[in-house]
């Protein structure tokens, strides 16, 4: 009999219902969509944050120091190198997957037309292919991730995959204003241990020191000073997390962690844990933080975050009261009819219990529906902003589960007390 | 007033009064519209300016190099810097470099001003303290690892060098300076001490300087002179920061500025996105919000179908109902959007105090906007159940039920 | 001359003929109640009377005028001039009071005027509860005011729709008193209604089936006074 109730009114009344089930939906949708891309929002802003370039460079570990410093009379430190070939231990970390790129480098001095000027050799779009134990390991990066600031000037970016690539080269503004150089013009190098003659490929604006150098490939640089399969440093970019009390204590030693605050460490992308593992698989290398871009980073985002935060907080208060304002105006509205049930013997328990079964059945339709637009909408807005997909997050539809369950019985709440306090006499003189 | 106005406003009064608690639920949404679109618009419009300040610790992104002669002098530099609005002026430091050796390993010395440095490198790393006065040093973390420094110890900077007429004798004492007795030419072999109060890590190139006051690179060298390189930041976007370097390298003769692309370009690839962010969000949220407030008023309305077939019954014409009830619902809006207004100014103000610790940009505008917006949102939620109500025939109305 | 004629007059609602080829006329000053089942074309009758509703087919003769073609808004305007609608419901406005609901019909017909309003409230005995909120009035007393609201703006005719249906014996007294006194003055008066006792008070009796009018008789007390 209860149920056929419930349905009955469903079938009489499904126009108010409906409204109020509209309003859940839309508030559902909106808490649904807010907090799906707040907590995605961190990982969409640190990808963004990636074209400042590299937040961690990998460079040799110097030997003992002192050593060396007396044994050098003219005061010139001999270079030291990482080997080529332990590169793709880069790729075996822990936290592998957050390195979103990285390119090798080798400089050295050279004479132009007699004047000394500064070649890099390193990658520019890169196909990277690296197999251990059997598992391959490939990326494809470059500079061309890693200096997207660069303004191509003249010409374009360098074309690795062709079969000559190794006789191009790119040259910095400032040096090719001064040498009258221009894209598609030939230019020898002569390095301690080679002559290479280069075709200039593109002229780049980067707006710091690099304006005077020369950028080519990796095997060009390398002739150019006899160090073939030699690196003077590894340029990564990783996507960390903002730095907190943890990790500014790990930055100091690791050693000084307790076990669990060391795997927490370990186990979370903080970029002292990420330069530490490199050193792990590479270790005669020495990984620092590039303070300028990863202090930024943790700051950008971490006010980015609290920004969506408080928002998506104002939108669900928003939501909140839109819903269980109009649940309570709709409540009422049928509670008035439902006391008519009292006149013909219902108990008042029997009655809250109908108005909440028939609300609630309501409430889970909407909310149900509201999840499904706000997925709509969450996708909407990571397209437009981020042209990538936002994750959704099972968090979130929990919280708005709860929170939707909770607003409902809260907007009921007026309209049961005034159900409880009428008098079926009253209800039927046609007053209220 | 004649008496028919006097009853307009006695039955428009009542409605309000006697339907209290419909009337502050409908109120009550349209505020809620408004607090959002007040409040997520007022962010909005803040949030390139207000994030620009957090992009700073991104470091200098403006540089001034000297264009024709060695250095840039004390003059040059000001009349470069009041081209940059001050209230965009987050800070300059100056650098002057000089080479000079210890134990008997070339390093080079940086004169800097150690409080402007943190405005404009406020990522340094330092472990120890940020040197105070003359004759102390902050080390770059390579130069120190080098040469085996480290905080607390003090080391001499040794130079030797031939007088020249540039050299300021008046900076050392008699003694210092000795004759080559052969060639007559003047030498002079001076030390500065200095004291290492940090070593800086930046995982820069920065590292590998040693860091000294401009006083200390003038005694080690003995020449008065102007500075090698300027770093600016600025909170502004790329385009306006363009002008200033234009401005600066056109009017200042001797400096040439120029944009440090890695921040600037970045900065606005950065800031658009976030914009773009913050600009559909609130799209969604206020078109939700818009929906949510002319359900609300659609209910209100929708309620009242039996009375609006009443007054059709005592022969009221439709539009003397739309007008009598778009009257209520205009009421609403414009209380609804003064409220609101108010409500998402105090929002917005939390906000900002919350994620910027700086107060919002108040704007004025926003206010008649957001009135605007609710009474217009509000007047077309009414109206279109009016219109339908007052379309339906009032006997089929009144019989029903 | 008849104060109102039905001449052939249908209603089609789709399928269904609710008034089929029906022609009636009704004098001034009489009081006529319809009477017959529900479904029988009752209420619709009672519209298409009290121009609330357009005929399908025939003509309404009001006055000797035909109303049936006329706009909307004229048929608004001449309603509002000749007739006091009673309701079953009352349809009182609930946040208006007693008199404040009487002026209403004064506010849409010409100029409201509380001392009237007032007047016509005490002509049905509830001067005392002018101020009164229809959800603190019993159901006879809103039904007076209704009736008052009816009167306010001196009509030619009042059209009743079961104007006793919600309400107990006592309350039902009052109101067919209100009647026989308006009756009296000259008022005339349709009832529309399925309760023998209410149609037992009126002049005339028109009874309807399936749309038809089945039986159309004097009452015989009447005639006899």
């Amino acid at each position: 009999m209860f149920f056929r109730m419930v349905r009955g009114t469903f079938v009489r009344q499904w126009k108010k219902l409906l409204m109020i089930a509209l309003t859940v939906a839309l508030g559902a949708s909106i808490a649904t969509a807010m907090l799906n891309v707040m907590l995605d929002v961190g990982d969409k802003i640190n990808e963004e944050l990636k074209t400042y370039g590299s937040n961690i460079t990998v460079i040799p570990q110097s030997e003992a120091v002192m050593n060396k410093l007396y044994d050098v009379e003219n005061g010139e430190t001999q270079d030291e190198f990482l080997n080529e070939d332990k590169l793709g231990e880069l790729l075996t970390i822990f936290w592998a997957n957050n390195i979103t790129d990285f390119a090798p480098e080798t400089d050295a001095q050279v004479l132009l037309d007699g004047n000394e000027v500064k070649v890099v050799g390193s990658w520019f779009a890169h196909h990277f292919e690296y197999e251990k134990k059997g598992t391959t390991y490939t990326r494809d990066t470059g500079l061309i991730n890693l200096r997207s600031w660069w303004d191509i000037k003249d010409g374009q970016w360098m074309d690795e995959s062709a079969s000559d690539s190794d006789r191009y080269a790119m040259v910095g503004c400032q040096l090719a204003d001064k040498n009258n150089i221009s894209a598609g013009d030939s230019i020898t190098l002569k390095g301690s241990r080679g002559e290479e003659v280069l075709t200039v490929s593109g002229i780049y604006e980067s707006g710091d020191d690099e304006d005077e150098y020369i950028y080519t490939t990796l095997s060009a640089a390398q002739r150019l000073t006899g160090t073939q399969g030699l690196l003077k440093k590894i340029e990564v970019s990783a996507i960390t997390s903002p730095e907190d009390e943890l990790a500014v204590k790990a930055a100091r030693d690791p050693s000084l962690l307790s076990g669990d605050e060391y795997d927490l460490w370990y186990c979370t992308a903080y970029v002292s844990s990420i330069c530490f593992q490199i050193q792990e698989a590479i270790p005669e290398a020495s990984a620092t933080a590039v303070r300028q871009i990863a202090d930024s980073e943790g700051k950008i985002l971490e006010k980015t975050e609290l920004l969506m935060t408080l928002i998506t907080v104002l939108s669900l208060i928003g939501a909140a009261l839109g819903i269980s304002n109009l649940v309570t105006s709709g409540v009422m509205e049928r509670s008035i009819e439902l006391t008519l049930l009292k006149a013909v013997g219902a108990k008042n328990g029997q009655v809250t219990f109908l108005v909440l079964t028939e609300v609630m059945a309501t409430a889970v339709v909407g909310t149900a529906v509201g999840y499904l637009m706000g997925y709509v909408f969450a996708q909407i807005i990571g397209e437009t902003v981020f042209n990538s997909a936002i994750e959704m997050n099972g968090m979130a539809a929990f919280i708005v589960a709860v929170l939707i369950l909770f607003v409902t019985l809260l907007g009921s709440i007026p309209a049961i007390r005034l159900l409880l306090r009428l008098k079926p006499s009253e209800v039927l003189h046609g007053g209220h | 007033m004649n008496k028919k106005t006097l009853m307009f406003f006695r039955m428009v009064a009542a409605s309000f009064i006697r339907r209290r608690s419909r009337m502050l639920i409908a109120l009550f949404a349209v505020i809620i519209g408004a607090t959002i679109l007040s409040g997520l618009v007022m962010i909005y419009y803040d949030v390139p300016r207000q994030m620009s300040t957090q992009f700073r610790s991104y470091g200098a992104n403006l540089i001034l190099t000297p264009s024709e002669e060695e250095s840039i002098s004390s003059e040059e530099l000001e009349k470069s810097i009041s081209l940059i609005p001050e209230n965009e002026l987050e800070g300059y430091t100056p650098y002057r470099y000089e080479n000079s050796k210890i134990h008997n390993m070339p390093v080079t010395f940086a004169g800097i001003d150690f409080e402007s440095v943190t405005k404009t490198s406020p990522y340094w790393h330092i472990s120890g303290e940020m040197p105070q006065n003359d004759g102390e040093a902050l080390v770059g973390a390579k130069v120190a690892e080098k040469l085996g420094l480290k905080t607390g110890e003090s080391v001499s900077a040794e130079n030797s060098f031939e007088i020249t007429p540039d050299t300021d004798i008046s900076l050392i004492p008699e003694y210092e300076i000795f004759e080559d007795p052969e060639t007559g030419e003047k030498h002079c072999d001076h030390s500065l001490d200095i004291s290492i109060t940090g070593i800086l890590e930046t995982g820069g190139s920065e590292e590998e300087y040693i860091y000294v006051t401009y006083k200390d690179v003038e005694y080690l060298s003995l020449t008065k002179r102007g500075y090698d390189i300027v770093e600016v930041s600025a909170a502004a976007m790329q385009d306006t920061l363009k002008s200033y370097t234009k401005r600066i390298s056109d009017d200042v003769e001797g400096v040439s500025a120029r944009l440090v692309k890695r921040v600037t370009a970045s900065e606005s690839t950065v800031l658009d996105k976030l914009q773009s962010l913050v600009f559909i969000v609130t799209a969604v949220v206020l078109v939700l919000t818009m929906i949510c407030v002319a359900t609300t008023m659609t209910a209100v309305i929708t309620e009242r179908r039996k009375e609006i077939g009443l007054r059709k019954s005592l022969g009221a014409y439709n539009s003397d109902i739309i007008v009598e009830f778009m009257c209520e619902g205009l009421f609403l809006g414009g209380a609804g959007g003064i409220l609101g207004s108010v409500l998402g100014y105090v929002f917005a103000q939390l906000v900002s105090m919350n994620v910027f610790s700086t107060s919002i940009t108040f704007r004025p505008l926003l206010i008649p906007i957001t009135i605007a917006a609710s009474v217009l949102v509000t007047g077309l939620a009414c109206l279109i159940p009016i219109r339908s109500a007052v379309d339906v025939d009032p006997a089929l109305v009144l019989k029903g039920e | 001359m008849s104060l109102l004629e039905l001449k052939n007059v249908s209603k089609i609602y789709g399928e269904l003929n609710a008034l089929d080829n029906v022609s009636l006329k009704i004098d001034k000053g009489e009081w006529l109640a319809i009477m017959g089942p529900s479904g029988s074309g009752k209420s619709t009758m009672m519209n298409i009377i009290g121009c609330l509703d357009k005929p399908s087919k025939g003509q309404v003769l009001f006055d000797g005028k035909d109303i049936s073609k006329e706009s909307r808004r004229k048929l608004t305007e001449f309603h509002r001039d000749k007739i006091g609608l009673v309701f079953q419901q009352f349809h009182l406005i609930n946040y208006l009071n007693a008199v404040e609901n009487v002026m209403v019909a004064q506010y849409y017909h010409s100029m409201p005027d509380e001392k009237e309003a007032l007047e016509a409230l005490e002509r049905v005995g509830l001067k005392e509860r002018a101020k009164h909120l229809p959800s603190q009035l019993s159901g006879g007393e809103q039904q007076r005011v209704c009736i008052a609201r009816a009167l306010i703006n001196s009509p030619e005719l009042i059209l009743a729709d079961e104007p006793t249906g919600n309400l107990d014996e006592a309350n039902e007294n009052i109101v067919l008193d209100i009647f026989k006194r308006l009756h009296k003055e000259g008022t005339s008066l349709i009832v529309v209604t399925h309760d023998p006792e209410v149609g037992e008070e009126a002049q005339r009796i028109v009874r309807l089936e399936h749309g038809h009018i089945s039986s159309d008789i004097r009452n015989e007390k009447f005639s006899e006074g």
